[in-house]
């Protein structure tokens, strides 16, 4: 008889207070599992942002706009290796309560910055660059409304408006763009900034923001000061700052999600703690005298202490494996159904690395207690209590 | 049979103290997951309050056509003129429109718990634009004077983010303005807002001429609608219409409803792990009174009265329980000052809300993780067979 046969026998010798156990632990886990995987979700702008990426906005609010000019002006500041832009366009389809994120872009530069992130084919970007009306379209918003390529949509916007007094543009599908990046958005449309341009009824020649790609990361702080103070003092002065610091504090805006995920999941976690250590140190006082039998058969109190800490911790491992793909399945579920609000919610190795952290921390913290006494108790004394 | 029950409660609630660490670890689960819930309702009910507060039912709001939210919006001045004269709109005392053009532009401002930027709402009102709305008070300084570079914060604006102070300088763009005064709003949204006069802000901004929604005193209950039987027969308007209450409720039931959808799931999610810590209490609750509880039927007492003890003693349990949660969010939470982005982009301050209902909602799930938990081990204490319970 190994030691590992003990610990199961042992653990399920009350089958249904381990189950209870194991289920509080599996709740435990999966509620760590689905929101750590939100709050990843919602940071996935810092996740797919680059190192080399800097972002240019107006100075007063990165919804107001900047002049075009901007464009082959900062273009010629030395160590800029790349530069577009782009403008939000408020975009809906047929309704507004169906909003979509649609960019007009520059087509050219925008589509070879945003390479690393998006699978653009040779044939979309030719077809994109060609045609004023053209549309590409990621996989998950094209999959949402069954778009094809070749389809011609109408996009309306809620902001703009043509010259003819419509709100609708239509634009043809010459792309379905997948990632490159697990985290990265596939729920937006892009459209040629100069056909956009050239039809609104307001606000010709100016943009939404800038993204650049630096020679090096390590020139950022230099470019971007050397950005800011060439526009420094005109009507319209820019702010300039990392692509990942610019998506964090975006993410900011919505509360702070950081503190509400570990405050719930402090508290399911405190609540198993409580539970299953109790009822460990419960379990084992009613075998007291069993220890006692297992000592006078040899069993060394480090072996005993072994074997009630390899119980608490296989409880743990159970309940939070099993909590852990709960997690799984759900965030696959909930993944389509909230793609709009936290696009590329996933569970990723990082979360699953640290539940099994989580796990053997619980496992330890439960079985502590319980297994000292084990560990000291002595012959005489666990047999007359029995 | 009565005296029975009284008898075998009273047992069971003495004898807690020999399970004291069990029964507490119930007590504090189930208050944690009362606390997890009613911070969630409390805030999406602080939420719901202060756009619910924003809203007037005889003030319409006009915005262009699917726009949904101000900053969206896009009205010029044609349109302004035209409407101002439509009819079922109130006029003074001199016969001038009470009506207010406004612009509604974001600014950054840096927030002071994060010390990040964050979108706030810059308004440019006319005349009319602070009487439109209900309990506007200055608590601070005075209003802004026309034509001046001078604005006025609501005064969840100063309290959340930084720099606002009554005196000090703030700049946007190219324009310096001064704070001159601070004002309150019936905790509305407009407590959230800075607002300065609107020729400056279009001027400043770039704007002159544009629009970008338009507030209007409503003659009665039935303005509302002749008021857009005018607009829907003008081809120059086509705009859309409605009463500033309901374009607010539209722009908060977004929010809070997601906070709702998010806080039950969880609650009760956790409220199943609070329950398998109560079955265990209970389980063992019965367990060590085996003797007891034989002992008792040997002498007559009926099966009954053992399961009315056990289920008291857990509903105890797991009431003390959620009277605890909800004191301490109530201490902690009720009235905690937050912000998010609100449907027009920029950041809405709301104070947390625990109401009575809320409460009675938290001690309700309370009760039933306590009256499930104490179920299944209540029917077994009622049916344990005397001989095997008194051999312990």
């Amino acid at each position: 008889m190994n030691d590992f046969l003990l610990i199961r026998k042992n653990l399920f010798r009350k089958k249904l207070r381990a189950i209870l156990m194991i289920v509080s632990i599996l709740i435990a886990f999966a509620i760590f599992g689905v929101l750590a995987s939100f709050e990843r979700a919602f940071n996935a702008g810092e996740d797919v942002s680059e190192a080399d990426r800097l972002v240019v906005v107006n100075k007063i609010n990165f919804t107001q706009p900047l002049p075009i000019a901007y464009f082959n002006r900062i273009a010629g500041i030395e160590g800029v290796r790349q530069v577009t832009f782009a403008n939000w366009f408020g975009g809906y389809y047929q309704d507004p309560k169906n909003f979509m994120v649609v960019l007009a872009i520059e087509p050219e530069s925008y589509l070879r910055l945003t390479a690393t992130d998006f699978t653009f084919t040779p044939e979309m970007t030719q077809a994109f660059i060609r045609n004023r009306t053209a549309a590409l379209v990621g996989e998950q918003l094209a999959e949402k409304w069954g778009w094809k390529v070749g389809d011609r949509i109408p996009v309306s916007s809620s902001i703009f408006s043509q010259k003819s007094g419509s709100h609708t543009w239509d634009v043809t599908i010459v792309g379905i763009y997948g990632k490159n990046k697990p985290q990265a958005d596939t729920n937006a449309m892009f459209i040629q900034f100069p056909y956009f341009d050239e039809t609104r009824s307001f606000g010709k020649d100016t943009i939404g923001w800038l993204i650049i790609k630096t020679a090096s990361a390590g020139l950022n702080d230099q470019i971007s000061k050397a950005i800011d103070a060439m526009f420094a003092n005109s009507s319209y002065e820019t702010a300039t700052d990392t692509e990942k610091a610019f998506n964090k504090a975006f993410v900011a805006q919505l509360g702070n999600i950081a503190l509400i995920v570990t405050l719930v999941v402090g508290a399911a976690f405190v609540t198993i703690l409580m539970i299953v250590g109790n009822t460990m140190v419960m379990a084992v006082r009613e075998r007291t005298r069993e220890i006692a039998v297992l000592k006078t058969l040899g069993f060394s109190g480090a072996r005993v202490l072994r074997l009630v800490l390899g119980e608490t911790l296989l409880l743990a491992l159970i309940g939070g494996t099993l909590g852990m793909g709960l997690a799984t399945v759900a965030t696959l579920f909930m993944r389509r159904s909230l793609a709009m609000f936290v696009p590329g919610l996933t569970m990723s190795a990082g979360i699953v690395l640290a539940a099994f952290g989580f796990m053997i921390l619980l496992g330890i913290a439960t079985g502590l207690v319980p297994a000292l006494n084990a560990f000291r108790l002595r012959i005489a004394e666990g047999m007359g209590r029995g | 049979m009565l005296k029975q029950v009284l008898a075998v409660t009273r047992i069971n609630l003495m004898s807690i103290p020999q399970r004291f660490w069990l029964s507490l670890s119930t007590v504090v689960a189930v208050a944690l997951v009362v606390m997890v819930l009613l911070s969630f309702l409390a805030m999406s009910a602080g939420f719901r309050r202060t756009l619910a507060s924003s809203g007037a039912d005889d003030v319409a709001i006009v915005l262009r056509a699917g726009a949904r939210a101000e900053l969206n919006s896009v009205i010029a001045r044609d349109q302004v003129r035209l409407l101002e004269d439509a009819p079922g709109i109130a006029r003074d005392a001199q016969g001038k429109p009470l009506t207010s053009a406004e612009l509604y532009l974001v600014v950054d401002g840096i927030k002071r718990s994060t010390g990040t930027k964050a979108n706030l709402p810059l308004r440019g009102i006319g005349e009319s634009g602070a009487a439109l709305r209900r309990g506007i008070r200055l608590v601070e300084g005075r209003m802004f004077a026309p034509g001046s570079n001078e604005v006025v914060v609501g005064k969840s604006l100063v309290r959340e983010f930084q720099g606002f102070e009554l005196g000090r300088s703030v700049r946007f763009a190219t324009g310096q303005w001064t704070v001159v005064g601070v004002f309150e709003a019936d905790g509305s949204v407009f407590e959230s807002e800075i607002w300065a006069d609107l020729p400056v802000v279009q001027s400043l901004f770039n704007r002159n001429n544009t629009f970008q929604t338009l507030r209007a005193r409503l003659t009665g209950p039935d303005a509302l609608a002749t008021l857009k039987a005018f607009n829907d027969g003008d081809p120059r308007l086509k705009l859309d219409v409605k009463s500033e209450q309901d374009y607010f409720a539209e722009q908060s039931s977004q929010t809070s409803d997601l906070i709702q959808t998010l806080g039950w799931p969880l609650a009760i999610a956790m409220a199943f792990g609070a329950l398998a810590g109560a079955l265990n209490t209970m389980y063992s609750s019965v367990a060590s009174r085996s003797v007891e509880i034989a002992t008792l039927r040997a002498i007559g007492f009926g099966g009954f009265a053992a399961f009315v003890g056990t289920l008291v003693e857990s509903l105890l349990l797991a009431g003390i329980g959620g009277v605890v949660g909800a004191l301490i969010t109530w201490l902690v939470f009720d009235g905690f000052s937050a912000s998010t982005l609100g449907a027009s982009f920029t950041q809405v301050v709301f104070s947390f809300r625990l109401t009575p209902a809320l409460i009675g909602q938290g001690v309700v799930l309370a009760l039933v993780v306590g009256l499930i938990g104490g179920l299944l081990p209540a029917i077994r204490a009622a049916r344990m067979p005397i001989v095997q319970g008194l051999q312990g």
